[in-house]
């Protein structure tokens, strides 16, 4: 259960790995229903529901995984549903504790898992642009500085005071994308709901990402859109059920994963 | 296996890029959580007044009459026990539930567990000193006087306070591996609040042997005796002093254990 964390970066020494996995295995508990007939019939339906149990038992989501990133380099890890993906990134983000395995991360590493997680539903866009500062450790001067720039690039226009759960797919996806970078972080950590947006919003992202990457920072995006991993990415990782099936150049994996897609 | 394990560094860290401390981020993110409940209320916190507002009136009135005391010796004392008691049962409740609750913002990697605890604590004094404001109004109807002494009451209070720290990790921890925690919490405090001396009164003489046993065991009644004894200028049992100082200490102690023990795997629970 190693895990680094080193916060300052050392520019003058050889370039350190931003993200360094060995062997990372995690072990997750889970809820296991007893065996339920719900289907059979209607008296069986109610019965169950009242009493039937719940085991505890535990299964191997991440098993044996190994990245290294380094500065400037941009991971997009492939997969199908359910394969780990979403799961590696909050490990990397130190969510989750590996149950095995080394992690050591040098710099912060900052993500966006999910496009409505943090952001208040009932809040106005203003109000979640501050709630989001102040949890990131911004003083309110600070944040105030950085809205327009913020307002700018979501295109909140005049719903910047009209709460968050009226606003647009694209919008929220904007917004979320805009105050996650608010501060850079070493390493952006991407969910796949990412490509949920338009080709608009793929262009912004584009954008972000790449002055993201100049200041040789990293980016690791969880994603199942070969196109948007090709445009954002420059190396690769396949993850099936856990476990690494490739791992190398962008293009070799998007190969890899092809093939496995045809067969 | 693990050659270079920091100690130390638990949950994603904010980068701290300025001046502003743990404990403004707390208040600020407090008063939001706070306020935005009742964004679309007419009256807004207001609300937190009206209840217990009414629950005084009507209850002191009637049990003024069926407890045959003095309304103006009654009234101080239901007041400030309902008041503390919404407290109370606010920090024990709320603790089941601290970590489900913020589920978002855990697997968001947003907020640390500390953070969290440590807002939902904030939340429950705010919603408190926004119903201190009946306490106040008693006083003043009641032309009750207030002496240097009654200022321990703010002793009692901090201790109080402390306590739902620790007591919000501990079963915050417990509540987010089991479920059936918040069931259990829920039914006690029910009875807990009649088993109170806050809608009656203890008597001052003698108590039976029941009624002490009632008394003695009864962990909140010796916080509301801190907290409430200065104000009604009665003196404090050097034994709600001892209950409250060895909880105090035990309690921190069992919390500290918990959190290094287990912060790693409430993500995973909640």
């Amino acid at each position: 259960m190693g895990v680094t964390r080193d916060r300052e970066v050392t520019s003058h020494q050889m370039p350190k790995p931003l993200i360094e996995a060995r062997n990372i295995k995690l072990r997750v508990p889970v809820f296991q229903p007893d065996e339920r007939q719900i289907l059979s019939n209607p008296k069986r339906f109610f019965l169950d529901l009242y009493f039937s149990r719940s085991r505890r038992g535990t299964i191997t989501i991440l098993d044996d995984i190994s990245v290294t990133l380094m500065p400037g380099e941009r991971l997009g890890v492939i997969g199908a549903n359910g394969a780990g993906k979403s799961t590696l990134l909050r490990v990397l983000a130190g969510i989750y504790v590996p149950t095995e395995g080394e992690l050591t991360v040098n710099g912060n590493a900052k993500g966006l898992f999910d496009i409505s997680l943090g952001m208040n539903q009932e809040a106005t866009g203003l109000e979640n642009i501050y709630m989001r500062g102040l949890q990131m450790g911004m003083n309110l001067s600070e944040i105030r500085e950085r809205v327009p720039g913020i307002v700018a690039f979501a295109e909140l226009g005049d719903s910047l005071e009209k709460p968050f759960n009226t606003y647009s797919t694209g919008m929220r996806l904007r917004l979320a994308v805009s105050v996650s970078t608010m501060i850079e972080p070493d390493i952006l950590l991407l969910d796949e709901w990412i490509g949920a947006g338009d080709v608009h919003f793929r262009q912004k992202l584009k954008e972000r990402m790449d002055r993201l990457v100049e200041k040789s920072r990293g980016l690791v995006l969880a994603t199942h859109n070969a196109a948007l991993m090709r445009s954002l990415c420059t190396h690769g990782l396949l993850l099936g059920e856990g476990k690494i099936l490739y791992y190398g150049a962008l293009e070799d994996t998007l190969a890899f994963y092809g093939e496995i897609n045809s067969t | 296996m693990a050659p270079q394990e920091q100690g130390g560094n638990e949950m994603p860290a904010r980068d701290v890029i300025s001046g502003l401390s743990r404990f403004e981020f707390w208040l600020y993110s407090s008063w939001f959580k706070f306020l935005i409940q009742y964004r679309k209320t007419l009256l807004g916190p207001v609300w937190l007044l009206v209840g217990p507002a009414l629950f005084i009136l009507v209850l002191g009135l009637l049990f003024s009459q069926v407890n045959a005391v003095d309304a103006d010796l009654f009234i101080p004392h239901l007041t400030i026990g309902l008041i503390t008691w919404t407290l109370i049962s606010g920090f024990v409740t709320n603790s089941t539930t601290v970590f489900q609750r913020s589920r978002p913002q855990i697997l968001q990697g947003t907020m640390r567990l500390s953070d969290i605890v440590m807002v939902d604590i904030i939340s429950t004094v705010l919603q408190f000193l926004h119903q201190v404001v009946i306490v106040f109004a008693v006083f003043l109807i009641y032309s009750r006087s207030v002496s240097l002494y009654s200022f321990v009451s703010l002793l009692g209070l901090a201790l109080l306070i402390a306590n739902g720290i620790w007591l919000t990790v501990f079963f915050g921890i417990i509540g987010a591996r089991f479920r059936d925690l918040a069931e259990i919490v829920g039914a006690i405090m029910r009875i807990a609040f009649l088993a109170t001396p806050i809608i009656w009164l203890p008597g001052e003489t003698s108590h039976g042997l029941l009624m002490s046993a009632f008394l003695t065991f009864n962990p909140f009644y010796h916080f509301l005796e801190l907290v409430r004894a200065p104000l009604l200028n009665a003196a404090i049992a050097p034994l709600s002093w001892m209950v409250v100082l060895t909880l105090t200490v035990i309690g921190f102690a069992l919390a500290i254990v918990f959190y290094q023990r287990f912060f790693r795997q409430v993500p995973l629970w909640v």
